[in-house]
């Protein structure tokens, strides 16, 4: 009877395992692709967490299913399950081991984001190259990331980039060419560095593809770091809520070719700054001429709202998509 | 009436006595329990005062230099004796002397008065108001809510006064002045803060 | 002798019964007992709980397609915010404090409440948060539309430039939901720690009421923050100080700082009932003691200590110092210590039972379920990187809705289950719950898991429109979310028949064993005829262990079957 116990268990457990792992392979496919450097570090924790996360969810509702099958009291047996009222023991073994488990997760996460070596709004110390000193004990899986990071960082200057957020746009700034635009460009492999700046609200500075966010807070200006690694086109949007036209504050984030990019911002510098297109000041000016709706072809009609700020002007400006 | 009803009577009686003994008990913790949560709300507000203090680089409103700190502490020390004085009128009431229980409270409602007129005397010669940026805000935040919680202890002073009129109230207990006396030390001991942190740290 | 007999029941009739459905009209009457106001509270909040439902229904209705086309977006914004204000103010909490008032002085041996004006009060404050809240729509802007967080500046912005505007009126109803959760929480309080039942020592005190007093006690530590952080905002959007407002100077941040520190602690306010009620419905229905019950009542106090120090993790992105990011991922992450040890000692409860799948088994065992989903990807959530990355996107909406609705509502229904005999004196019909079970558990899964994958994939959370590539996952979550809308339709009709028509329960249908199943179903305006003393821990099952020395009602019950194990299913003859 034990030795059944135990054979069971140890096949379940196996079993569990090897579902952990497959759920641990799989989640990589859940993301955006991994564009920045920082998002392949995510994803591998994110990774670890789903198969820690689905082996204790299996290792737990397993014996609760089974218990739910296989105990369940005949028709007319009105009698009482045995009175077992604990276990010293078990109980200890279940405190201890998440404990060790959940100390052993913060600190592989205290890792990642110390390889990510992103500037926190208030922190001087991660100023550059932290992970050079890291790079002695971090985990082994994969450095790729890591050396990316640092190659990026060693290669080339950082790109600067300021960035302001309003009720309801971006414009993105680049100081050294005195460029303006309401999409946001980046060289590929170039550390890029955000200054972000809010004119009004709380604003998320959010691109999924890079797996990093930001609040942009009015008053403050907050640096912010990301690698890019990978060229394409990638949404970036408001992920703090920002009022009335906050889900149409969004914009795309193109990756080049340093090259490519070079000569985009030459060409953009060639342009004269002109008032760029504006989702919230499009459907604001049509809501208005259709008595002051927020926006004109909805069947519940709302309330008045803060008007969004006049469309940014600038060299270059995202091609009109109607923003769905 | 029978021997039977009077025993019933008798015993109905004493169970009335131990379950009011009982309620009184219980109203006593259940007010520390929500004095001690009221002063979560000044902890927060602290807190808050600290945390922009520290970190506003302009902190007093352009022509501000800081608080005169003279009549301010006159009326500090008035509020924190007033603590003492409401502490002789509940032994007063222990011992069953009403008349001092009376006068002792009367003198406490007086010093609670004077330190609200103080309060307001000096309100009204700031050159500053509560839109004056954030210390303006977090002064007149602060002694406002202050200034309401003295304003609430003293109507309260007021009900036990007028309670204190009717022969027999105070008979099965006085968990009412306990309560009224156990506020005015809790609005005492936030004063105590407060005068520290806006007038003492400048 | 038939004089007699029919005199008897007479005699008993002679005490008011709280509960029946004939003297409804005193549940419109300022009523000091705690049964009455008990269902005050749970009748209210249901309705609040079919209006904020008939908003998600709303929500989901725009998102099944990916533009803002059904209604407009500040209608959209405006919905949102009263969906999440009235779940939580006028919902989850008074649901939750009306069970806490029904059972825990039934639990605990008490008549009633420490304070039983105070309890009435802090009911009618309710109604009042409602209708306040509720007015919102009909004056000039409209209801807030900053999202239950209310974070500044949005909230601070005032389009109509009205003095009496949505969002003061949202302000000043969470305010006052505040002061009566703060008065309950009094009450509660000083009813646990004073009036238990002589011999019921902290461990002969069921987990329940383990829970309620480890709930309530956040709310004394908690809530003034909140209300100091609500006056602030009031004053900067009402008379124009400057605290948040950064155009003035302030500081927006520190709003949230207040905000959280209560409102994540707030969660576990409206979870420990949750895993209470689980540890109570488990043992009844598996036939078994609850697990490790003496560390599952402590680790309830656990939690409430750990929530003190964990709320800047939902402020990863706000701005915060590095050591704050990584101070409070340690302490959030350690949270999942003290649930783990509920979770599995709730297994090991329903192992080797005899379990019975009843309605409130089978929302309780659905609730657990949900809950370890749940608690897992809150681990995730307390991890900085990973939480960069999905904070506020649907990852989080999925994840809070698994513990609101697959844990919470799920606990609160297997609650209501599960007592309803107690409080009505009448049977539910199985079948309808059962029926509600299903659609409920499986509306759930389709309308919440959904969301994990577009929060992966990068869909904020409160936008009215989204790009094409969620459309997928919006249309299912959309559809789960009709069904779950559905669910409540057998519910009512089992709660609204039963209660009128149902088959009389008898004291102690469950053969339960706890202190609320030896008076009278429903109970007396006294609850019991002595006070009961208490001779030995809860959840005796198996054991034949008399729990209290005397049977507290020696007249209307015949005989004390619950003190020792009752052998019949037979309800009692009418």
């Amino acid at each position: 009877m034990k030795l059944r116990a135990i054979i069971t268990l140890t096949v379940y457990g196996i079993l569990a395992a090897i579902a952990s792992l497959w759920m641990a392979k799989q989640s990589y496919s859940w993301f955006p692709p991994e564009a920045s450097a920082e998002s392949k570090l995510i994803d591998d924790l994110f990774a670890l967490f789903t198969g820690l996360g689905t082996f204790i969810y299996l290792g737990v509702i397993g014996p609760f299913f089974y218990s739910l099958i296989f105990h369940r009291a005949a028709k007319y047996d009105l009698s009482d399950g045995p009175a077992i009222e604990g276990n010293t023991w078990l109980e200890v073994i279940w405190t201890a081991v998440p404990l060790v488990l959940v100390i052993s997760l913060a600190l592989a996460s205290y890792r990642t984001y110390n390889k990510m070596a992103i500037r926190g709004p208030m922190d001087l110390v991660h100023l550059h190259l932290p992970q050079l000193m890291e790079t002695a004990y971090a985990l082994p899986l994969d450095d790729t990331p890591q050396l990316q990071i640092q190659n990026a960082l060693e290669t080339a200057p950082v790109e600067h980039i300021d960035v302001t957020a309003r009720q309801w746009a971006w414009i993105f700034r680049y100081p050294e060419q005195n460029v303006t635009s309401t999409e946001l460009h980046l060289p590929v492999n170039r550390r890029a560095r955000f200054t972000l700046h809010s004119e009004d609200v709380l604003h998320g500075f959010y691109i999924p593809a890079f797996r990093v966010e930001q609040y942009v807070v009015p008053n403050q200006d907050i640096d912010f770091e990301v690698t890019p690694i990978k060229t394409g086109t990638y949404r970036l949007r408001d992920s703090m809520y920002s009022g009335t036209y906050f889900a149409a504050n969004q914009t795309d984030a193109v990756v080049q070719p340093v090259e490519e990019y070079r000569q985009w911002l030459a060409a953009a510098a060639a342009q004269t700054p002109t008032p760029a297109f504006n989702q919230a000041a499009s459907e604001y000016a049509r809501g208005q001429a259709q008595g002051g709706r927020a926006k004109e072809n909805t069947a519940i009609k709302g309330w008045a709202t803060i008007p969004p700020a006049p469309p940014p002007v600038t060299n270059y400006a995202s091609k009109q998509v109607s923003n769905k | 009436m029978t021997t039977e009803q009077a025993i019933a009577q008798d015993i109905e009686a004493k169970v009335r006595h131990t379950q009011e003994r009982e309620a009184a008990g219980n109203s006593k913790f259940g007010f520390i329990v929500f004095l001690l949560s009221e002063s979560v709300i000044f902890l927060s507000f602290f807190t808050g005062y600290i945390i922009y203090k520290t970190q506003t680089p302009n902190w007093y409103p352009p022509g501000v230099t800081g608080l005169e700190i003279r009549d301010p502490a006159i009326n500090t020390v008035v509020l924190v004796s007033s603590s003492f004085v409401i502490y002789i009128a509940e032994r007063f009431l222990h011992d069953k002397k009403l008349w001092g229980f009376r006068l002792f409270l009367i003198a406490t409602m007086a010093m609670g008065g004077y330190f609200l007129y103080g309060q307001a005397v000096e309100w009204s010669s700031l050159p500053f108001t509560y839109q004056s940026g954030l210390f303006g805000g977090l002064f007149y935040l602060l002694t406002g809510f202050h200034g309401l919680h003295v304003f609430s202890g003293i109507v309260l002073q007021a009900v036990m006064l007028g309670r204190s009129l009717f022969p027999g109230n105070y008979d099965n207990g006085y968990f009412g002045v306990e309560a009224t006396s156990l506020f005015w030390h809790f609005v005492d001991v936030i004063w105590i803060i407060l005068f520290g942190l806006l007038y003492l740290w400048q | 002798m038939t004089d007699i007999s029919l005199k008897v029941p007479e005699a008993v009739r002679a005490q008011p019964y709280p509960g029946a459905p004939d003297n409804w009209k005193r549940f419109f009457t300022f009523s000091t007992d705690h049964k009455v106001i008990g269902i005050q509270y749970i009748v209210t909040s249901f309705f609040f709980f079919l209006v904020g439902g008939a908003f998600a229904m709303v929500i989901r209705g725009e998102l099944i397609t990916p533009d803002a086309d059904l209604i407009d977006r500040t209608a959209y914004n405006a919905l949102f915010t009263m969906h999440g204000t009235i779940m939580l103010f006028l919902w989850t909490f008074p649901v939750l404090v009306g069970l806490g008032n029904y059972l825990v002085p039934l639990m605990i041996g008490a008549r009633d409440m420490a304070f039983p004006r105070l309890n009435a009060v802090s009911f009618w404050m309710i109604p009042v948060a409602g209708v306040l809240l509720m007015a919102s729509f009909l004056v000039p802007g409209g209801p807030s539309q900053s999202g239950w967080w209310a974070y500044p500046p949005v909230s601070l912005q005032n389009p109509t430039g009205n003095l009496i505007n949505g969002q003061v009126l949202w302000i000043l109803a969470v305010a006052i939901s505040g002061v009566s959760s703060i008065m309950g929480a009094v009450n509660f309080v000083t009813t646990i720690f004073r009036m238990r039942s002589p011999g019921m020592t902290w461990f002969r005190t069921p987990a329940f009421v383990w829970a309620v007093l480890a709930a309530q006690l956040i709310q004394l530590y908690g809530l003034p923050a909140l209300t100091g952080g609500a006056i602030m905002l009031l004053l900067d959007l009402t008379i124009g100080t400057s605290f948040f407002a950064p155009d003035r100077g302030g500081n927006p941040i520190l709003y949230q700082h207040f905000f959280w520190f209560y409102s994540h602690p707030a969660v576990y306010v409206m979870v420990l009932p949750a895993f209470g009620t689980f540890s109570e419905v488990l043992p009844v229905h598996a036939r078994k003691p609850l697990f490790g019950y003496r560390v599952i009542a402590a680790s309830s106090i656990l939690i409430t200590i750990i929530s003190g120090a964990v709320w800047v993790h939902h402020m990863y992105a706000s701005a915060t110092p590095p050591w704050m990011r990584m101070f409070f991922m340690v302490t959030t992450m350690l949270v999942a210590v003290p649930s783990g040890i509920k979770v599995f000692g709730w297994v090991a409860t329903v192992w080797g039972g005899k379990i019975r799948f009843t309605t409130p088994m089978l929302f309780a065992l659905g609730g657990i379920s949900n809950w370890l989903f749940a608690g897992i990807t809150g681990i995730f959530l307390g991890s900085v990187p990973i939480d960069l990355h999905v904070h506020n996107t649907y990852f989080v909406v999925g994840h809070f809705h698994y513990v609101l609705y697959g844990a919470i509502a799920m606990a609160i229904f297997a609650a209501i289950y599960h007592w309803f005999p107690k409080i009505t004196g009448r049977r539910y019909y199985e079948g309808l719950g059962q029926l509600h079970f299903a659609l409920a558990y499986i509306g759930t899964q389709l309308t919440f898991l959904p969301m994990h994958p577009l929060g992966l994939m990068g869909m904020p959370r409160r936008v009215a429109s989204y790009d094409l590539e969620f459309a997928y996952w919006n249309v299912i979550a959309s559809l789960g979310g009709f069904l779950l809308g559905v669910s409540t339709v057998p519910f009512i009709l089992n709660m609204v028949s039963s209660w009128i028509l149902g088959e009389k329960a008898g004291d102690n249908p469950w053969r339960a064993y706890g202190l609320e199943w030896l008076t009278t179903s429903p109970p007396s305006v006294e609850n019991f005829e002595e006070i009961p003393v208490v001779i030995s821990p809860p959840y005796g099952y198996g054991q034949d262990r008399p729990l209290v020395a005397s049977n507290p009602n020696p007249k209307t019950i015949a005989d004390s079957g619950f003190l020792i194990e009752q052998k019949t299913l037979s309800p009692e003859p009418e």
